[in-house]
């Protein structure tokens, strides 16, 4: 705890974020980085430090942007300050990427030797030349027999001309060339400026809830200082609270005296609703407060909407209590009440992308105890109506206005960016083209591998359309994408009947000239994802009054324990117990019970 | 000496009290087999354990005695010895495993014992599990001496080639060997037990060894669909489990079989087999049991009713009324409890219980009851928690019916809901 107290200069501050692919090597350099500088010991190490969340370690990838202090000695005998600033390696939380990058004065930028750069590494790349950072380009997994360390340096030098000179050949598993980043960080990245005697400018990128200390943020000083007992407010909430502790990430949370301009830390609020301590305020201090606060983040923007719903209709609370707490944690998401005729009370969620969406649904389920079923994702869509009556947006297909009430529909697009290997080129051409998908052009990245541009309907995107790119490249291939508004459509509601009825949840907005063969596709999946029941169940798809596919889940005709088990009572009702419990993973819809695959079905059909 | 003690009228309907009561049935394991059957479930071991010079029969006959010393010496001790003023049992069963394969004077030593430590009531139903083959079925004149009224014979097809596929070693001729043997030397009722939902078994097989079975006029049926259970993955097979893992060769006999099974053939293999009995006059006292009537199985019937009942011998399954209690299915904790090395005093084997509370033992009265064609009485369903829009979906999804016996308002399963029972069972758990 000596370091406590030993105060670094500005000079002597480097505030830098690591922008690599999955896979690519981030999370074992970030442990190499914490182990060279000992800020965690050999024999404390666990791989994956940064991640600590399970849902992270078990899908290896970062969610939530996290911050570590190190104190690296230099080749100049000096001690340096170094945060590193983690951040998600996948295409939803580019918005986190974002946050995270503002936070920075440089970025190591971390492409796997044998891999080459990847499409989403290079928006990232983009996103830090936007905001002026100074890039330290490393070539990671050297050791890999597979490396090809000077065609990733000819790829670097064609795209983003970086000079060959500039780049760090690394092996972050062996260790090799990690001092030399260190080393770089400290002489390439320039230290943060900001007055330190100017009045308190802090901006939140981050914050979670902890019981004992209440909303705890993560902030970047841009000016002043902040200290011990100081009274602190959010500039745009206007809330003040004496604040409880201040301290740095080691990456556990380390309290000090005080942080000046161009540190990061933490401040533990002691505030009891994250809502008055949002992501992107200022924080200042009461007694001399800034004249303004700082320029913030734009609010996350929610591209793919569905309905979260309790299984049984009296967790209902839980749920909205659920939901109000993790969103303290990741503000990315929106809720809202909305209801179903088929599933009750629930919420209309926005979610970044799918990922997000499993991402968020997994957690409630696991860190709130619920069990929740999810309505058919949905794009939110603008509908012009009719006699001038101006545009509504819909997110939910279930509310949309009846069909003579609508003078046109407009879908959202995006721009897609693939990196891939050229023999793919003509397997992604023609999944993107069956998506509606328009090709812009292509780009050789070097002689094996191209960057291609389309641009499509967001609705084709959130339905497998990764998966899809991962499988149809053999993995190899990676995506990208970025809003690029709104286009008239022609589109229909497709509704879903389940024994004759209309199952709201389950309805969806589809392209006019494949609604057919979508519904087929669709009951055709349920049929397979219904279970039988006691009498048997029509499925079908229409669009308005027309039946356009139908498909029937057989009568269920035998489920007995027609065994004998002598008088072993116990075994028996273990295995009733058992389908019990397979039953109330169930909703039951009208006299059908459908399992929580069976909403997400069009995310799983065939194409 | 032999208790005289009345018998209790079975079907009283007290059954739910839970209070601990002496035993009207005893089960007793006996676990090998000449040979192991690849979808059977039970505990059962084969090879050089079941016969030769390292054959472990005799040690096990030796803690099988035992153990039904230190089972009556508590009985004792909770209710008093038997005699006019307790329980005298109804029925002895012994089931497996193989039990024919034990000689019968052994059969009858130990019914011996039961009687002399149990009391054996006067009339009781004492049953044997049989293999038809003709090295495994004992001597039936020799066993109605040593007790034995009821056979029970693992018949399970009647079609050589579905024999061959279940891994058993009898012909169907010897099935009818065995059977007309019983008869002969008087056995009062003689069992078949009969699979269905074979891999690949059409409907004119299933009809093929129906007809075969019911020409031998046996006095009860049991038919059961074939169920490849995975007692692995239910968590049973561990050192103090009631079961023994699952030999590789059987999982892989068991995935290859399941694919060839088909829900909806087998039901019309249940409702034929049903109808057919029906018509000739069979009375279907459980969803998977047919007597001729007076020969239905009061061992079996006991379970239904909740009975208590004792039991002795690895993975079997006792019940005093308020207590499930089983023995490990391990035959090396079994021998090394009961006939400890070095001459020290037995203990009893490893294994476990449960302790029912009143909610999970109403709803065991009702799932069992069900299964009989007594079905339960009304007023106890709709006592349960939901227990009338339990009723009302049951009704209106055609799986009970209600049906007046003597002064009772009774549910019972209709034929459809036999075949959909874990449906409703499954809600009343």
């Amino acid at each position: 705890m000596s370091r406590e107290d030993q105060m670094i200069p500005q000079a002597r501050l480097r505030n830098f974020s690591i922008i690599a692919h999955i896979d690519h090597g981030k999370s074992t350099l970030a442990d190499r980085l914490l182990e060279l500088t000992h800020t965690i010991e050999a024999r404390q190490m666990t791989s994956q430090v940064l991640d600590s969340m399970d849902l992270e370690r078990e899908k290896g990838i970062t969610i939530k942007a996290r911050a570590v202090r190190l104190e690296y000695t230099a080749r100049d005998g000096l001690t340096y300050g170094l945060n590193l600033i983690d951040t998600p390696g996948h295409v939803d939380f580019s918005y986190e990427v974002s946050r995270s990058l503002q936070a920075c004065e440089g970025a190591l930028l971390v492409v796997d030797a044998a891999q080459g750069i990847e499409a989403q590494t290079l928006a990232n790349v983009h996103l830090a030349l936007r905001e002026g950072l100074t890039i330290i380009p490393v070539i990671n997994k050297i050791d890999l027999p597979s490396a090809q360390p000077e065609v990733v340096m000819e790829e670097l030098e064609n795209v983003l001309a970086i000079p060959r000179e500039e780049v760090i050949l690394a092996s972050a598993k062996e260790g090799t060339g990690v001092p030399e980043i260190l080393e770089a960080i400290v002489e390439r990245i320039p230290p943060p400026k900001g007055d330190p005697d100017a009045p308190l400018q802090g901006l939140i990128f981050d914050s979670h809830y902890d019981s004992y200390k209440g909303v705890v943020v993560y902030v970047r000083l841009a000016q002043g200082r902040l200290r011990q007992h100081d009274t602190i407010r959010l500039m745009a909430s206007g809330v003040e609270s004496e604040l409880l502790e201040l301290g740095v990430f080691r990456p556990q949370l380390v309290p000090v005296k005080e942080l000046v301009a161009g540190e990061v830390g933490y401040v533990a609020t002691g505030l009891k609703s994250v809502r008055d301590a949002q992501v992107g305020d200022t924080l200042t201090n009461a007694k001399a407060p800034a004249a303004a606060p700082l320029p913030g983040y734009q609010p996350a923007k929610s591209l793919v909407f569905a309905g979260i719903y309790p299984l049984s209709g009296e967790d209902y609370p839980l749920l909205r209590d659920a939901l109000e707490k993790l969103h303290l944690n990741d503000a990315s998401f929106t809720y809202e009440p909305e209801s179903s005729i088929a599933l009750g009370f629930g919420f209309r969620c926005g979610f970044l992308g799918l990922l997000h969406m499993e991402i968020v649904q997994e957690r409630l389920e696991r860190e709130f105890g619920l069990e929740l079923i999810l309505s058919a994702p949905s794009v939110s869509y603008h509908v012009v109506l009719t006699h001038g009556r101006g545009v509504v947006e819909v997110d939910n297909p279930a509310l949309f206005p009846a069909v003579n009430e609508i003078e046109e529909i407009r879908e959202p697009w995006v721009r897609v960016s693939v990196v891939t290997p050229t023999q793919y080129i003509g397997a992604l051409m023609e999944l993107s083209t069956n998506r509606r998908g328009t090709f812009l052009d292509m780009e050789y990245l070097d002689p094996q591998r191209v960057l291609l541009r389309f641009e499509m309907p967001l609705a084709e995107l959130i339905v497998d359309y990764y998966d899809q790119l991962k499988s149809r490249s053999q993995g190899y291939a990676s995506m990208d994408y970025e809003e690029a508004g709104y286009r008239p459509a022609s589109l229909v509601k497709l509704d879903i009947l389940v024994a004759g009825e209309p199952v709201d949840a389950l309805s969806l907005i589809v392209h006019r000239d494949r609604a057919a063969a979508t519904g087929r596709a669709l009951v055709a999946r349920l049929k397979e994802l219904i279970p039988r029941q006691l009498f048997e169940v029509p499925v079908q798809a229409a669009i308005g009054s027309n039946v356009v596919a139908r498909e029937t889940v057989r009568a269920m005709r035998k489920n007995v324990l027609a065994k004998c088990y002598g008088g072993d009572i116990t075994r028996k009702r273990k295995l009733l117990e058992k389908q019990k419990e397979g039953k109330q993973r169930m909703k039951r819809v009208g006299s059908v019970e459908i399992p929580q695959e069976a909403f997400l079905a069009m995310l799983s059909m065939d194409e | 000496m032999r208790s005289i003690a009345g018998r209790v009228s079975p079907g009283t309907g007290s059954s739910s009290s839970l209070r601990p009561r002496p035993p009207v049935a005893l089960y007793l394991h006996v676990p090998f087999c000449r040979s192991l059957c690849p979808y059977c479930d039970f505990v059962a071991v084969a090879g050089s354990a079941a016969r030769g010079p390292s054959s472990r029969i005799a040690a096990f006959l030796d803690a099988l005695v035992v153990e039904l010393g230190l089972r009556a010496d508590a009985l004792d001790a909770r209710f008093g010895p038997p005699g006019p003023g307790r329980q005298a049992l109804e029925s002895v069963y012994f089931g497996g495993g193989t039990p024919s394969l034990l000689p019968a004077e052994t059969i009858a030593g130990l019914l011996a014992l039961v009687d002399e430590r149990f009391g054996l009531a006067f009339g009781a139903e004492v049953t044997l599990e049989a293999n038809p083959g003709r090295d495994e079925r004992g001597d039936p004149r020799a066993l109605r001496k040593a007790g034995v009224t009821r056979l029970s014979f693992g018949a399970q097809s009647l079609r050589p080639a579905e024999l061959r596929l279940l891994g058993r070693r009898h012909r169907s001729a010897d099935v009818a060997d065995a059977v007309a043997a019983a008869q002969a030397a008087g056995i009062g009722s003689v069992n078949l037990d009969l699979l269905y939902d074979l891999p690949g078994q059409s409907f004119a097989d299933w009809i093929e060894t129906l007809e075969a079975a019911l020409a031998l006029r046996p006095d009860h049926l049991s038919l059961y669909a074939l169920t490849l259970d995975d007692p692995d993955a239910e968590g049973l097979t561990g050192p103090a489990g009631d079961h023994l893992p699952v030999a590789s060769g059987a999982r892989a006999w068991r995935e290859r079989a399941r694919p060839r099974q088909d829900d909806d053939r087998a039901a019309g293999q249940y409702h034929y087999a049903a109808s057919v009995l029906a018509r000739d006059g069979w009375h279907g006292y459980e969803i998977s049991n047919w007597a001729r009537p007076g020969h239905e199985s009061r061992h079996n019937l006991a379970y239904w009713e909740r009975r208590p009942y004792e039991a002795v011998g690895p993975g079997a399954h006792a019940f005093d009324g308020t207590v499930r209690r089983w023995n490990a299915a391990r035959l090396d904790g079994y021998l090394a409890a009961l006939l400890p090395a070095g001459g020290g005093a037995p203990a009893l084997p490893p294994g476990g219980q449960e302790q029912l509370d009143p909610a999970m033992a109403a709803a065991e009265e009702l799932i069992l009851g069900l299964r009989t064609d007594r079905g339960v009485r009304r007023e106890a369903l709709l006592a349960l928690p939901a227990g009338s829009s339990i009723f009302g979906w049951a009704l209106a999804g055609e799986l009970v019916e209600l049906v007046q016996l003597g002064e009772d308002a009774r549910v019972r399963l209709t034929s459809r809901g036999r075949l959909l029972s874990n449906e409703l069972f499954s809600r009343l758990v």
